[in-house]
């Protein structure tokens, strides 16, 4: 960890930004009266609070704006040989790409590419991370110069050497552990997606993890971040929140997040959520990964309710469906064709 | 007196808005737009909107389309731009709008249950209503022309809407006046009464028809026609 700053010098600093005192993984936090960061962007907003939501406002990613009401599928590419999902799928370049010209064709506004599992699992130094996800991303700028892409990563070099071949996210799954992160998404202009962690460190699986309040937590991190990012000198509407399901969380602690998502959206900040083919989906329906689509479209259909506005999937067909599906229900996208009892 | 009449169906999706994304009838829609286009054009001193609904009776000449009884989400983004009326009757109200028609207009229902001789009776009375009256007949024929039809298919539907097609094309008033009220009613045919509207209004005069649309592409035959009436 010669490069980052351990889990609790991170946890330190966010609490000294917010100024809080440092507390056993924020336990004690809805005891006492709130304090966050001053800064310009949206007041956290906590359950039982009774700040007034604040609007979704115009996302850029890349050279795209997307409107407050548009939801955004990132489609996974995994440059990785062991991922649980289909491992191995797009550990070969040309499968990658492969996956990068399909995905696009099925609809999707952002390519993730990751070059790290976030399971345990052999050593992938930043070095090997880079070799990885740099040079394909630059394949993919040049094949789609108009696509949005981000990099899943924890690390800052690994963001720089990403955001130099033409990513435009970077997407900080574990959580901010790296504070330079934010610094080297300012420099090249990119957003960046705060995510909740919770206490693990990368790579790590939830080891009987316990929240008072998880979705306080979350709102405590996540708002924190993007105050740290705005800070740095990221765009405000570049900025990205993320509760992360499954990431210190057990599936009580996701299904939470899931259920109380209103509250991560009613901070103004735009929302992705994660959900694709997750444990939380396994362990609620009890069916292995390759039977996990209709729970996770089940999530996704809840969460874009909610007023998420990015999800991060493995299938881009169905869950542009279930999006449409939910954009027609709010009155935001007209039917494709309506005929029935009309005629 | 008459001096133009135009004839078109009225089913909901008529209504741009209602059908999506996907047009669906852009022919049907652009057919009713230039038969509103050359009633228009006849220079009336009124119009008269003609359509079958619950009652026989006058509504407020400024009525428009309320889309909120169809889709309620448009409705409410879209509120009816005057007292809502009824649909064949808000229908032919915008075919006015969009030909450009500012002029006097009335909107008359005429109930599915007016017996010919009644309707024929208000049609004369609506000739009457100035010098130059055009008339716009918002009226549908049988909704059971096939086995995905709203009503199934009837197979006295085909010929039933091919009589009414051809009186209409041939100026043969006496005809339209001729059809039964119950075979109508049993064919779905909800244009009969103001079919019947537009043969008492016509009376004593020889029209000259153009069909303009003649299809049933959803099971409900569609009729669009222009009927000049050349001065006595």
């Amino acid at each position: 960890m010669t490069e980052l700053e351990g889990r609790g010098d991170a946890w330190t600093e966010e609490r000294e930004a917010t100024k809080e005192r440092p507390s056993d993984e924020g336990r004690r936090r809805h005891q006492a009266p709130r304090k966050r960061a001053a800064s310009t962007a949206p007041d956290p907003v906590a359950p039982g609070e009774q700040s007034a939501p604040r609007e979704q406002r115009v996302l850029r990613l890349g050279r795209r704006e997307f409107g407050p009401r548009q939801l955004l599928v990132m489609a996974i590419v995994n440059r990785t040989p062991d991922s649980f999902y289909k491992p191995g799928i797009t550990w070969d370049e040309s499968a990658a790409m492969d996956r990068v010209h399909q995905v696009v064709t099925e609809g999707a506004d952002i390519v993730d590419v990751g070059g790290v599992p976030a399971a345990p699992g052999s050593d992938v130094d930043a070095t090997e991370e880079i070799r990885r996800t740099a040079g394909f991303i630059a394949a993919v700028r040049a094949a789609y110069p108009d696509v949005v892409i981000s990099v899943d990563t924890w690390r800052h070099e690994v963001g720089r050497e990403a955001c130099a071949a033409g990513a435009d996210l970077i997407n900080d799954s574990w959580g901010g552990l790296d504070t330079r992160l934010a610094e080297v998404a300012a420099e090249a202009g990119a957003g960046v997606v705060c995510s909740h962690a919770g206490p693990q460190t990368p790579r790590t699986r939830p080891f009987r993890v316990a929240y008072a309040d998880v979705m306080a937590d979350v709102l405590d991190r996540t708002l924190a971040l993007a105050a740290r990012a705005e800070r740095a000198g990221v765009d405000p509407a570049r900025i990205v929140i993320d509760p992360a399901h499954d990431f210190g969380k057990n599936t009580w602690h996701s299904l939470e997040v899931t259920r109380r998502l209103a509250d991560m959206t009613a901070t103004g900040w735009p929302v992705l959520v994660s959900l694709s083919n997750k444990d939380f989906v396994g362990e609620t329906l009890g069916v292995p990964p390759e039977e996990r689509l209709p729970g996770t479209l089940a999530s996704t259909s809840v969460s874009a309710w909610l007023g998420a506005r990015i999800f991060r999937v493995h299938q881009v067909v169905e869950t542009r469906q279930v999006l449409d599906m939910v954009s027609s229900i709010r009155g935001d996208r007209p039917p494709a064709r309506t005929v029935r009892g009309l005629a | 007196m008459i001096t133009a009449a135009a004839l078109c169906p009225a089913p909901p999706l008529l209504a741009r808005e209602l059908t999506g994304a996907d047009p669906v009838v852009p022919d049907l829609r652009e057919a009713c737009h230039q038969a509103a286009v050359a009633l228009v054009a006849s220079q009336p001193d009124v119009v008269a909107v003609v359509g079958t609904a619950a009652k026989t009776m006058g509504w407020d000449p400024g009525g428009r389309l309320d889309l909120a009884p169809y889709a309620p989400m448009l409705g409410a983004a879209q509120p009816a731009a005057g007292p809502p009326v009824p649909l064949p009757l808000g229908l032919g109200a915008a075919l006015l709008d969009q030909a450009g028609y500012a002029g006097r207009r009335v909107l008359q229902s005429v109930s599915p249950d007016e017996p010919p001789a009644q309707c024929a009776e208000l049609g004369a009375d609506l000739a009457g209503l100035a010098g130059r009256v055009a008339l716009l007949v918002m009226a549908d024929g049988s909704a059971r022309r096939g086995r995905r039809a709203p009503g199934h298919l009837d197979e006295r539907s085909a010929p039933f809407d091919a009589e009414v097609e051809r009186a209409v094309r041939d100026g043969d008033l006496g005809a339209l006046l001729a059809v039964d009220p119950e075979l109508a009613r049993e064919l779905m045919a909800t244009g009969r009464p103001a079919w019947q509207v537009l043969a008492g209004a016509l009376a004593g005069t020889r029209p000259a028809t153009q069909i303009r649309y003649a299809a049933d592409p959803f099971g409900v035959a569609y009729l669009v026609a222009s009927l000049h009436v050349p001065p006595p």
